[in-house]
């Protein structure tokens, strides 16, 4: 319906202005009914990996292998219970005072230590993987690049990835414009929706879902001035907001799940390695 | 070796501050408020005696949770509330506050009060920005990735088992625009 609208247009534009070259706007119209190209998996996760090269230069990596295999041993398993099961999924604590956690297109997901040290299960810790990976399932940070870049250089990178050209100048475009959006943040429904989701995988995955609410509710006890939580409380849409969403979604939905364990043990006992 | 000796320490301090309860960690006598009328029960789960009704507003202590239920004393009386009907008090704590936290900020920087947002490197706005690639640290997060085989014999251990349940469609009023 709306390609036979465009299409209309595109035929009564033409009519109007009689010497317009003609082959120009049927070619403008065809991409505007199409879109720009779909970035495929394999783009996806090349411009995934150049983003988190790029957040990794701006926090290291925590330097205790016990702790980030564990949160990979987490985040793997809940990966297995939702869609996109085979993305070469990466978890990482990043050693860094700041509260946040980061999704990456292609299934890297980062955790700061600062919030690691506000969680008190395993349950709360899968919740807030859980979140971090529905934002990846919905391709919501891919999505986002898109619209903020031009149509043309998202075609571009279409036609440079057919030659398979690796790190090409379009990818490196792409990677500053996704590396931004850090700063900017994701639409407020694809927060609410990745909450949503997020309690869902969780509760799949056989934990007690009430992790991620648990997390938010302690962030929401925290000093809302404090330095630590700028960039998070920036990004995201407000803690009561959220936790009043997650409660219309949860409540009645999720109580066959209240007795999955938290595992609060072995969280304390790993992290206490 | 020095993440070792922090976490040794938080746990030393999360052992005095906090209280273990059955289903986990909870930092003992955190104030909450009730956010809508509430029903205090004897035991977490709804169809349990009614000990009271706290009106909106009723000022708690958290003394204990388990799944979607908080534990907590008011006037003299224990009881569970649902976790969801709670708001926590952000005036008498900040980041950082909580034990294990406090901790890691004494450890990793030699001071208690200050926050660690002035180095050269860190997770700001500005630093996202003016970031640079660094693949050597993404090849070490390449050695951390665990195989499907791991992931489902971790599971295993922790006795968690898969559930099937689809994911809930929006509220009906909508996500706040």
């Amino acid at each position: 319906m709306k390609t036979k609208l465009l299409l209309l247009a595109a035929m009564f534009i033409s009519t109007a202005c009689a010497n317009m070259d003609m082959n120009n706007v049927m070619e403008t119209a065809g991409k505007v009914a199409k879109g720009p190209a779909p970035i495929s998996e394999t783009q996806e996760i090349s411009m995934g990996r150049g983003i988190a090269s790029n957040l990794l230069g701006a926090a290291p990596l925590l330097d205790n292998r016990p702790v980030q295999k564990y949160v990979n041993q987490v985040g793997r398993w809940l990966t297995l219970n939702a869609e996109r099961p085979d993305l070469p999924w990466h978890f990482a604590v990043l050693d860094d005072e700041d509260v946040n956690a980061f999704a990456v297109p292609g299934g890297y997901i980062f955790i700061t230590k600062g919030l690691l040290v506000h969680i008190k299960s395993e349950a709360e810790l899968a919740g807030v993987l859980a979140h971090e990976i529905s934002h990846v399932l919905r391709r919501h940070h891919v999505e986002a690049i898109r619209k903020s870049t031009r149509t043309s250089i998202i075609t571009d990178f279409a036609k440079d990835s057919l030659k398979d050209s690796g790190l090409g100048s379009v990818l490196t475009n792409l990677i500053g414009v996704g590396t931004e959006l850090y700063a900017r943040g994701l639409d407020k429904n694809d927060e609410y929706e990745a909450d949503r989701m997020g309690v869902v995988i969780a509760a799949r995955a056989g934990y007690d879902p009430y992790g991620l609410p648990a997390v938010l509710q302690t962030l929401q006890g925290m000093n809302p001035t404090h330095s630590n939580l700028a960039l998070m409380f920036k990004t995201h849409p407000s803690l009561s907001d959220r936790l009043d969403l997650l409660d219309r979604t949860m409540s009645g939905s999720m109580d066959r799940f209240e007795a999955q364990p938290d595992l609060a043990n072995r969280f304390t006992k790993v992290i206490g390695q | 070796m020095k993440w070792k000796a922090i976490v040794f320490l938080g746990l030393l301090s999360s052992f005095s501050v906090a209280g273990l309860t059955q289903a986990g960690w909870v930092q003992a006598g955190e104030i909450a408020y009730t956010v809508r009328p509430t029903e205090l029960k004897a035991k977490p789960y709804s169809d349990a005696v009614t000990l009271a009704r706290l009106e909106q507003r009723t000022k708690v202590e958290v003394i204990g949770q388990r799944s979607s239920w908080r534990q907590v004393q008011v006037d003299g009386k224990a009881g569970w509330v649902k976790m969801l009907s709670l708001k926590f008090n952000h005036v008498d704590r900040k980041a950082g506050d909580t034990g294990l936290a406090t901790l890691f900020n004494v450890v990793t920087t030699g001071s208690t009060g200050s926050s660690v947002t002035t180095g050269v490197r860190g997770l700001s706005e500005d630093d996202l920005k003016h970031t640079k690639p660094n693949p050597k640290a993404l090849e070490v997060m390449d050695t951390y990735a665990v195989n499907k085989a791991d992931a489902q014999r971790f599971a295993k251990v922790g006795k968690l088992s898969s559930q099937s349940m689809g994911y809930i469609a929006e509220p009906a009023s909508g996500g706040k625009k």
